[in-house]
């Protein structure tokens, strides 16, 4: 595999905050000065040489191998570039993330895209809970991008999500959009229980919904051209990633009508 | 010194066009007779920039693998002095002939580097009922109405590279033979992207000069190559010449331009002798106004 690899040396001890190690940050740097960069978590700190194993140069690509729930941040701040993990990742993948591509060939811990401008994160397996969620002190959650989840996710997705779209291919857990401003969550396996507390804006898709809070209202079938918008700008992006095509009729949900009701699940009429 | 191909005379002169602000707008809906009908109104009243305030057309049909919303789409280009001068006429023509038609969708039609709104007024239709969905680096409003949703995405590119006033002059002594003529050097010119005939089916039979007798006129007819006024005025007609008609041509770029006056000088010269053409020559103001000459003799 070409470019810079980080292999972990042994599995991990302590919390590993790999924050802002991605391919542009890497690239004006020689292989001293990215072996003693930290991505401890306390006061000693923990060179990035101590616990990694580094071949290769730096180049577009980043690939993080035989990593674990232990390392955050991964993708954090990425920018541009490929960052390829294979293995599982903690939380807070792709934090703040503004451009590029990170897959994560494994699982990924909570509070996976949150802060994200843009880009594209692919997670191979379950994503954690949080997904696209606001982090505390943050003011909004997810902010744009994509991000593909091809397993299943825990509660409160997207909550305070303002823009950009989480792909699942599986099912959100409880509380789906709990908060949210804007965006998309469109979870092809189905929405979990209670999904969109307090929202006031924002799309949520899928087959069914577990359950619904009663202050979302039913506003009928309707063939949305949005919909059709939707399903050909992910396809042409994303390729074998993209959610499949709603059927042309769709069933409004509107909500939560104890927020502003500018909100809607839709499912297959 | 003049030409003849064909047996039809070209003469030596050139089509003098001038710098415009030029946009492109795609409408969608549920049938191309919709998309048709929500162009056609949009873009009517769309021949002079001095007197319509743009110059409007459709420059083609798009089948459903071309729009964004996978729908039959037809592209509509507007032309007009500046980007802030294309704005109103933006917001007038697609807010009161495509907001209203049914079924209909509207999107950005040309990708450059500089954009001006395309749904950033007619949004406001939706007294707060609207709500935006963003994809990658465009912004869809969805208006609720009547029918669902109007979609509209929230910007559009525009070009200042783009080119107004490429034209053509068709002289005959057959006036039927001359329209028809003009008729097919059209379709011919709308094979070419990019570009528009935006007066009537996209011939004129009203040139223009520059300015009048009367006060307050910025343009008159054209009395030099008027056939009833042959003999009184210094005409420009021979003595064989029944009627002119003119093919106004504006484009994205020059080179649409150019080629579109290629496609169209070919058809005529094809075609015309036998229907009474006679001659083509082109309207221009001495070279000193325009900043584009389109001389005949390259494009044959």
């Amino acid at each position: 595999m070409s470019g810079l690899t980080l292999r972990l040396k042994a599995p991990a001890t302590e919390r590993i905050n790999l924050d802002g190690i991605v391919p542009s940050k890497l690239a004006g740097l020689s292989a001293h000065e990215i072996a003693r960069l930290n991505v401890g978590i306390d006061k000693g700190g923990l060179a990035l040489g101590d616990a990694f194993e580094i071949s290769g140069s730096p180049s577009e690509t980043l690939t993080i191998e035989g990593s674990g729930a232990t390392l955050d941040f991964v993708g954090g701040g990425l920018d541009s570039g490929t960052l390829r993990v294979v293995g599982n990742v903690g939380s807070y993948a792709g934090r703040k993330m503004s451009r590029g591509k990170l897959e994560i060939r494994g699982n990924a811990g909570d509070y996976l895209a949150s802060g994200t401008t843009g880009g594209i994160i692919h997670v191979s397996g379950n994503a954690g809970n949080n997904a696209g969620g606001i982090v505390p002190g943050d003011r909004f959650g997810m902010l744009g991008g994509v991000a593909i989840v091809s397993g299943n996710i825990g509660a409160r997705a997207g909550e305070k999500m303002r823009r950009g779209t989480m792909i699942v291919k599986g099912k959100t857990g409880e509380g789906a959009g709990t908060r949210m401003i804007g965006g998309t969550i469109w979870a092809e396996g189905g929405i979990g229980p209670r999904p969109g507390l307090m929202m006031r804006r924002g799309t949520l898709i899928g087959p069914s919904v577990e359950s619904l809070l009663p202050t979302f209202v039913d506003c009928g079938k309707h063939d949305l051209v949005i919909v059709r918008v939707m399903s050909r700008y992910f396809k042409s992006t994303l390729g074998d990633l993209a959610p499949k095509p709603m059927p042309l009729f769709v069933q409004k949900i509107g909500g939560d009508m104890a927020a502003i009701g500018r909100g809607e699940i839709l499912l297959p009429a | 010194m003049s030409k003849v191909v064909n047996g039809v005379e070209i003469d030596d002169t050139f089509a003098e066009a001038f710098g415009m602000s030029g946009t492109g707008i795609i409408i969608t809906a549920d049938s191309m007779k919709w998309a048709r009908i929500a162009a056609t109104v949009a873009t009517g009243f769309g021949t002079s920039v001095i007197g319509a305030g743009a110059e409007c057309g459709i420059d083609r049909e798009l089948s459903p693998d071309e729009t964004p919303d996978g729908r039959p789409g037809v592209r509509i280009l507007m032309f007009g002095f500046s980007p802030d001068a294309l704005v109103p006429q933006i917001r007038n023509r697609i807010g009161q002939c495509v907001l209203t038609s049914p079924g209909s969708a509207c999107y950005a039609g040309l990708k450059a580097p500089q954009s001006i709104g395309l749904g950033k007024a007619p949004r406001f239709f939706g007294d707060g009922f609207q709500t935006a969905k963003r994809l990658g680096q465009s912004r869809y409003w969805r208006v609720p109405v009547m029918d669902g949703e109007f979609v509209i995405e929230e910007e559009t590119g525009v070009t200042t590279d783009a080119v107004g006033g490429g034209n053509m002059l068709i002289l005959g002594n057959d006036r039927a033979g001359l329209l028809e003529t003009a008729e097919e050097a059209v379709e011919a010119i709308a094979k070419v992207d990019d570009v528009i005939t935006p007066f009537p089916g996209g011939i004129v039979r009203s040139g223009s000069k520059v300015g009048a007798k009367y006060a307050g006129m910025f343009a008159s007819t054209n009395h030099a190559f008027c056939p009833t006024l042959r003999g009184t005025v210094k005409s420009e007609l021979g003595p064989d010449t029944l009627a002119v008609l003119e093919i106004v041509i504006d484009g994205l770029t020059s080179k649409a331009v150019a080629d579109a006056m290629r496609a169209g000088l070919k058809s005529i010269t094809d075609t015309g002798a036998k229907r009474g053409v006679t001659r083509i020559t082109a309207g221009n103001y001495g070279g000193k106004l325009g900043q584009h000459h389109y001389h005949l003799k390259d494009l044959i």
